[in-house]
């Protein structure tokens, strides 16, 4: 019936507007990847059971359920009787108002995706749905499926006990009009009179089994399935079910409950607890400001964290695994240097690598030069980017530490985390984080109610677990706080970039003074303004950092700030004026006694010395105009210094006619610490906001197959070769007229190597390949910038 | 943005700013899960420990009164980590009970099945419990309460011990409070212990502990042992009871190396009961030589490890700890929790000094320069010399004498490590040295001499050091001792610190070489004070009139 429509549907396609077509198409991408060639390709493609399967997957609960009542009701169906068949499935009194929009909603939805067709008042599935759909709403196989392979004696046997007072009963003749036994069996099972009266005469046991089948599942198991039995003889509830059709053999070990029964018992409903709008978040409603607060604080620690491991691994970086990876070890050891649990440190260490901030270099985890201008950003950017980050990583951290198929532990950093849909799967956790009233901390099993209602058909492996790792993590990273989405972890989902200007209020603002203690420690209640952080990192050691910094003065520290260059009036002076309170007493004399010990013991470098008894050669060898070269420096009567190399001294005093002696090397050793290391690594993946296509293709795809739709014959290229142009203009060029939106004239090499010159629409430019119509085709292509030869203008 | 006093820290400090109106409120409120570690004069350092949290739990606070005071007073957003951590924390407590069933005993039950199978899992737990009744208990033996506590709470599962305890045998005590009075605060600390149990009282030296001991007797009306660190403090425990209390001198025993009387109430100090004697504790008996109502652990920070092992066989009997501190060198803290109990009372040392109970003390660093010869010396001599070189040095000994000169009309404690130098120091000041020759006798002849003011200044070593009772020492000059642990320092703190009769301020000078090992630890010593809150000052030998050799 429905595919004998096919041609229908295509018409019913081709007689949409344009705008709906662009609609069709945003909505079902992969239906124009390629484009189809006309109306009639693509209203092909659209029933290929594989792109129904991804529309379906993409329609939440209730539209699904408007669709299955549908191609569950045999012909056309109206509005108005979709909506009295669902009203019965929508338990409570509910309004019919609330009812009606929802069902407008989804047809629109529906009829936009053309996934149902036709006119307001007679709507179809649209061909293909229906078997895409099956088993729809949990249903058992039609009676006649289910009775397909029984024996014509067993058919008898069935309609005897079901009908006794029928015409039934004489194998192999036809007395019904010559319906064929399984027909007319199918027919009475459809008949809600004859349904009660084979319900009546079953045992309790027997309806009760019956009850469980009803809402699907609506098979079982049943040892010897196909088992000979009647009316008379069935002894078991499930014989008497049998025996009356009410449930039958599908295999040699399985029973089904024929749908046409289900239908009956289902009391003319499809569904059950049918809601037409997304179940409500719920969870514990707390004060908005402090959740912002909150998850302002994890979020100021959180990139605290990430910058902690960037330090710590510039300068004692973690080996790249030979799998790639980071090992468990390192992990563990990184997440006490954090003070964090493993799992935690996971996802710092995930983050910093998805934000483009640490990398695999030289095989070592290195940060990477992006980091440097990501340390030096405000905290609220910074944090911004990690939470974009996060949102966009295609992985999975959360599964750190576990062990994959073949019993081998899934490492951090490492490819195995993959898991292609995180990305998109937290995005969506988002958007309903992002619709939860203010206040309130949605339960991690209501956010997943209400995945699972927006997306029935679609459960990625882990759906579940994935769900609940994120919201962990949106926890640890501050995107929520208390469970509440924070006002600017819902900017995060929305994407629009306001993340870090709503952040920003919430952190501590900085400060340009300190509180000095007799415990030589100083107390910066806040964020130090950039100049005051710088000195007093070098003249005191950090002990303990959060919304404050703890610092601690000590001998080494204050002998740091010496060595820097500062004098200790300096140093006493920034404190008094940065101070809060007056200088301690034991502060002051610290300095004064590190001070008065400073620079006694005087250390230069020298890279050889000359050293000889007699005071008098010395002077010669220094009076020698030669010698300058060599930068000598007298350190006592007997020793000079030089800034030469040993060889080169001994070479120069010899070509100086002396005869010098090289001493050899003992005690003599060279510290040299290594700088803290950087990588290059790669970009952080680019993070787009959708994958939908771009409006232009869209647009040249819908036109592109108008045009082979009305058999527009192609557009004879002009005659003669395009001028041959080169790369930089070809370009200019097609930048330009995609922004005209004017056609050009080019020359292009095809796949054969063959010159063909075709007359374009492009529509976008991207990764060496430009999309345009073709009009000389009549169908939208993609074509390799390289192989364009040559570009002219057309006239229009 | 908010303006509390408090800034929570992301290692679970918390900073107090002292000057800011709410501070005393806020101080309230963290009090019972933040243990104060550092108190100088501006911003003060509370830390959130597990134990700490237990001990809020077991005192009945719950995570929500804590996470409220914390988000109440914090001046920025606390993590929500922190938040989780401490809430998460706090739920262990009390997940698991030992409680005293009619049928079965003492039994370890759950409210949480998880953790009962989790920690029966446990193989340290295995061997120390027995038969299993039902899902939710199973048995304990009497004789393992004690290690099961320890165990758990190692485990991370602390469990709240409820099942009671033993009456021990009756013995009438009162408290005679002719011509003095309980202070609020002791009654405070008595009441709070006798209502939870067992557990500990932290105050500091000098705030009159021994009285919150006999208080706690007092309540306990039964026969009590005492076991505290050394014999004079011994004979001074007796000597306050008989003074205190409507005990008689014949109702108390003491059990030290010389007496070993067992009477109603006995004093045993913690060296006689870890003697050994080939390889066995000779001395144990003395625990079931009656059926002690109460047992009073003096100076818990200081209790030796076999005294915790003994102790584990004690639980069913009630325990109070007495200390300045929690903090133990050795890091048994959770020992203390499991086997003695938890806290029940803290009082701020600051806040008791504003009030009078005990006296403000200055600390004073004198440093004194080593000659030439002597700076030669100690660059050549052996590290494990070095100290005691560095701390004896002649020109401490001339400090000394110009400080006792400065404070001529003081009573003056020098105390130090060496007995060389303390006898020389003895000889030049012309006063009594007390070392650990000095017979006991002779020791409390000279106290009383120095408490009468018969003796201005008094020499004392080490063993002067715990438990001993010299309220009229106003200055203490230190100039040798141990390597600055913490708990000398408030040891040697709490001698000066005992309330004077006219109410001045009480000095401690601790005598450093320059540029030598002895300043290191001098250094450690001057975190500690100012830690506590003291005014702490660094002078050169020069500023007491000292004229120094090295300039």
């Amino acid at each position: 019936m429905e595919r004998m429509t096919g041609t229908d549907f295509s018409e019913w396609l081709r007689g949409r507007s344009d705008e709906r077509l662009r609609a069709l198409v945003a909505a079902r991408p992969e239906l124009v990847t390629p484009v189809p060639a006309h109306i009639d390709g693509l209203a092909a493609r659209a029933c290929s059971p594989s792109a129904i399967g991804r529309a379906l997957d993409r329609l939440d609960r209730f539209s699904l359920a408007v669709l299955e009542t549908l191609a569950l009701r045999p012909g056309a169906a109206g509005r108005e009787t979709l909506s009295s068949l669902l009203r019965r499935a929508v338990p409570g009194d509910r309004d019919d108002e609330t009812l009606g929009r929802a069902l407008d909603a989804a047809l629109d939805v529906l009829t936009t995706r053309a996934l149902v067709y036709g006119p307001g008042d007679a709507l179809l599935p649209a061909p293909g749905v229906t078997d895409a759909l099956e088993p729809p709403a949990a249903l058992g196989p039609p009676a006649a499926e289910v009775f397909r392979h029984h024996s014509p004696e067993r058919l008898d046997v069935l309609l005897r006990d079901i009908d006794p007072a029928g015409e039934g009963g004489s194998g192999g003749e036809q007395p019904d009009g010559g319906r064929p036994a399984g027909e007319r069996l199918a027919a009475l099972l459809a008949d809600p009179a004859t349904v009660a009266r084979l319900v009546g005469e079953v045992s309790p046991q027997a309806r009760a089994a019956l009850d469980e089948l009803v809402w699907g599942p609506s098979s079982g198991r049943l040892p010897n399935a196909r088992r000979e039995v009647d009316a008379a003889s069935a002894h078991s509830p499930i014989e008497q079910l049998l025996a009356r059709g009410l449930l039958g053999a599908t295999g040699e070990e399985t029973v089904a409950l024929p749908r046409e029964v289900a239908l009956v018992l289902r009391d003319g409903r499809v569904h059950r607890d049918l809601s037409p709008g997304p179940p409500a978040l719920e969870g514990p409603v707390r004060d908005q400001d402090l959740a912002d607060r909150t998850a302002a604080g994890q979020a100021f620690t959180f990139v605290r964290t990430v910058e902690d491991l960037c330090e710590v691994w510039s300068v004692d970086p973690p080996g790249v695994l030979r799998a790639g990876g980071l090992a468990v070890r390192d992990l563990r050891r990184t997440a006490q240097l954090l003070d964090l649990p493993e799992w935690a440190a996971g996802l710092v260490v995930e983050v910093a690598h998805a934000a483009g901030l640490v990398a695999a270099g030289e095989g070592e985890w290195l940060p990477t030069g992006g980091y440097d201008g990501w340390r030096i950003k405000a905290t609220e950017d910074r944090w911004a980017v990690l939470a974009v980050a996060w949102a966009a990583m295609e992985r999975a951290p959360g599964l750190i530490g576990e062990r994959d198929d073949r019993d081998r532990p899934l490492n951090a950093l490492h490819p195995d985390l993959r898991r292609p849909g995180a990305a998109q799967m937290r995005a969506r956790m988002l958007a309903v984080l992002e619709s939860a009233p203010p206040g309130l901390a949605p339960t991690p099993e209501s956010v997943l109610a209400r995945l699972a209602w927006e997306q029935p058909r679609r459960r990625p492996a882990l759906r579940d677990r994935l769900v609940r790792f994120a919201l962990r993590e949106a926890e640890h990273i501050g995107v929520t706080g208390l469970g509440v989405p924070a006002t600017h972890g819902r900017a995060v989902a929305r994407g629009d970039g306001t993340a870090a200007g709503l952040l920003a209020p919430l952190l501590p603002e900085p400060v340009d003074h300190v509180l000095l203690q007799a415990d030589l420690t100083a107390v910066a209640p806040g964020p130090l303004t950039t100049d005051l952080g710088r000195r007093l990192a070098l003249t005191a050691d950090v002990e303990s950092k959060g919304g404050a910094t703890v610092y601690r003065f000590s001998e080494q520290s204050v002998r740091r700030a010496l060595d820097a260059g500062h004098s200790a009036d300096d140093l006493l002076a920034v404190l008094e004026r940065h101070s809060a309170t007056p200088v301690p007493q034991p502060l002051r004399y610290l300095v004064a006694d590190v001070a008065r010990r400073h620079g006694r013991i005087r250390v230069g470098t020298a890279s050889a010395y000359i050293r000889c008894d007699d005071p008098a050669l010395l002077d010669e060898v220094l009076a020698d105009k030669r010698a300058h070269l060599l930068r000598l420096r007298r350190l006592a009567p007997t020793v000079l210094a030089s800034k030469t190399s040993r060889a080169a001294l001994v070479d120069s005093l010899r070509a100086m006619g002396y005869a010098p002696v090289a001493e050899s090397l003992e005690g003599d050793v060279v510290v040299a610490r290594a700088d803290a290391r950087r990588t290059e690594g790669q970009l952080a993946a680019r993070v787009t906001a959708s994958n939908a296509p771009d409006p232009e293709v869209i647009d040249a795809a819908v036109r592109a197959m108008r045009a082979g739709d009305s058999r527009r014959r192609p557009v004879e290229a002009p005659e003669g070769q395009v001028p041959r142009s080169p790369a930089t203009a070809t370009i200019s060029a097609l930048q330009e007229a995609i922004r005209q939106g004017s056609r050009v004239w080019i020359g292009y090499l095809d796949s054969q190597g063959h010159a063909t010159s075709r007359i374009l629409e492009p529509a976008r430019m991207e990764g060496g390949y430009l999309t345009a119509y073709d009009e000389t085709r009549a169908t939208v292509h993609r074509f390799a910038l390289h192989r364009i030869t040559g570009i002219a203008e057309i006239g229009r | 943005m908010s303006d509390g006093p408090l800034i929570v820290q992301s290692d679970k400090t918390l900073l107090l700013e002292v000057d800011h109106p709410r501070a005393g409120e806020c101080r309230k409120a963290i009090a019972p899960f933040a243990e104060l570690e550092r108190a100088p004069e501006h911003v003060h350092t509370y830390r959130v420990t597990p134990l700490a949290l237990w001990n809020a739990r077991a005192a009945g606070h719950d995570a929500e009164q804590v996470v409220d005071a914390l988000i109440g007073f914090s001046r920025y957003p606390v993590p929500h980590a922190l938040l989780v951590d401490v809430a998460e924390t706090m739920a262990r407590y009390g997940r698991l009970r030992l409680e005293k069933h009619p049928v079965h005993g003492l039994v370890l039950t759950s409210i949480d099945r998880a953790v009962l199978e989790e920690v029966l899992r446990s193989k340290k737990i295995q061997p120390l419990v027995g038969e299993r009744h039902g899902a939710d208990m199973v048995a304990v033996h009497p004789s393992e309460r004690g290690n099961v506590k320890q165990t758990l709470l190692k485990l991370g599962w602390p469990a709240e011990d409820l099942a009671g305890y033993v009456d021990g045998e009756h013995h009438p005590i009162d408290l005679r409070e002719d011509g003095w009075s309980l202070r609020p605060y002791q009654k405070e600390a008595a009441d709070a212990f006798w209502h939870g149990g067992s557990g500990v009282v932290v105050l500091p030296c000098g705030a009159g502990k021994t009285i919150v001991g006999a208080a706690a007797m007092a309540h306990a009306s039964a026969t009590t042992l005492i076991l505290v660190t050394n014999t004079v403090s011994a004979h001074q425990w007796k000597q306050e009871l008989i003074k205190r209390t409507s005990l008689t001198e014949d109702e108390i025993g003491e059990y030290t190396g010389t007496k070993k009387e067992i009477r109603p109430v006995t004093i045993a100090t913690y060296q006689v009961m870890t003697t050994r004697r080939q390889g066995t504790y000779r001395h144990l008996e003395l625990f079931d030589a009656r059926d002690w109502g109460l047992v009073v652990y003096d100076e818990v920070h200081l209790l030796p490890a076999p005294i915790f092992r003994m102790t584990a066989d004690l639980q069913a009997r009630r325990r109070i700890g007495l200390t300045a501190t929690l903090v133990r060198e050795d890091g048994r803290e959770g020992d203390v929790f499991s086997l003695i109990g938890p806290k029940r009372y803290d009082a701020p040392w600051k806040e008791m000094e504003n009030q009078g109970y005990i006296a403000p003390a200055e600390c004073v660093e004198v440093r004194v320069t080593l000659g030439d010869d002597e700076r030669l010396a100690y660059a050549m001599a052996e590290s494990d010399e070095r100290y005691r070189f560095c701390s004896t040095t002649p020109a401490k000994t001339r400090v000394t004498e110009a400080l006792v000169r400065l404070h001529a009309d003081e009573q003056v404690l020098v105390i130090g490590q060496y007995i060389d130098q303390l006898d020389e120091l003895g000889e030049h000041l012309n006063a009594p040295v007390i070392k650990g020759e000095t017979r006991v006798k002779e020791r409390e002849r000279l106290f009383q001499a120095f408490r009468d003011k018969e003796i201005r200044v008094l020499v004392v070593s080490k063993v002067a050091n715990f438990s001993i009772d010299l309220p009229e020492a106003a200055v203490a000059i230190q100039v040798s001792g141990t390597f600055g642990s913490r708990q000398e320092e408030a040891q040697r703190l709490g001698r000066v610190l005992r309330p004077k009769a006219d109410g001045g301020g009480a000095r401690f000078y601790s005598v450093v070489s320059r540029d030598t090992v002895d300043q290191e630890f001098a250094a450690h010593r001057q975190r500690f004070l100012a830690e506590q809150g003291y005014a702490y000052h660094i002078i050169d030998a020069d500023d007491v009139g000292e004229e120094d050799p090295a300039r």
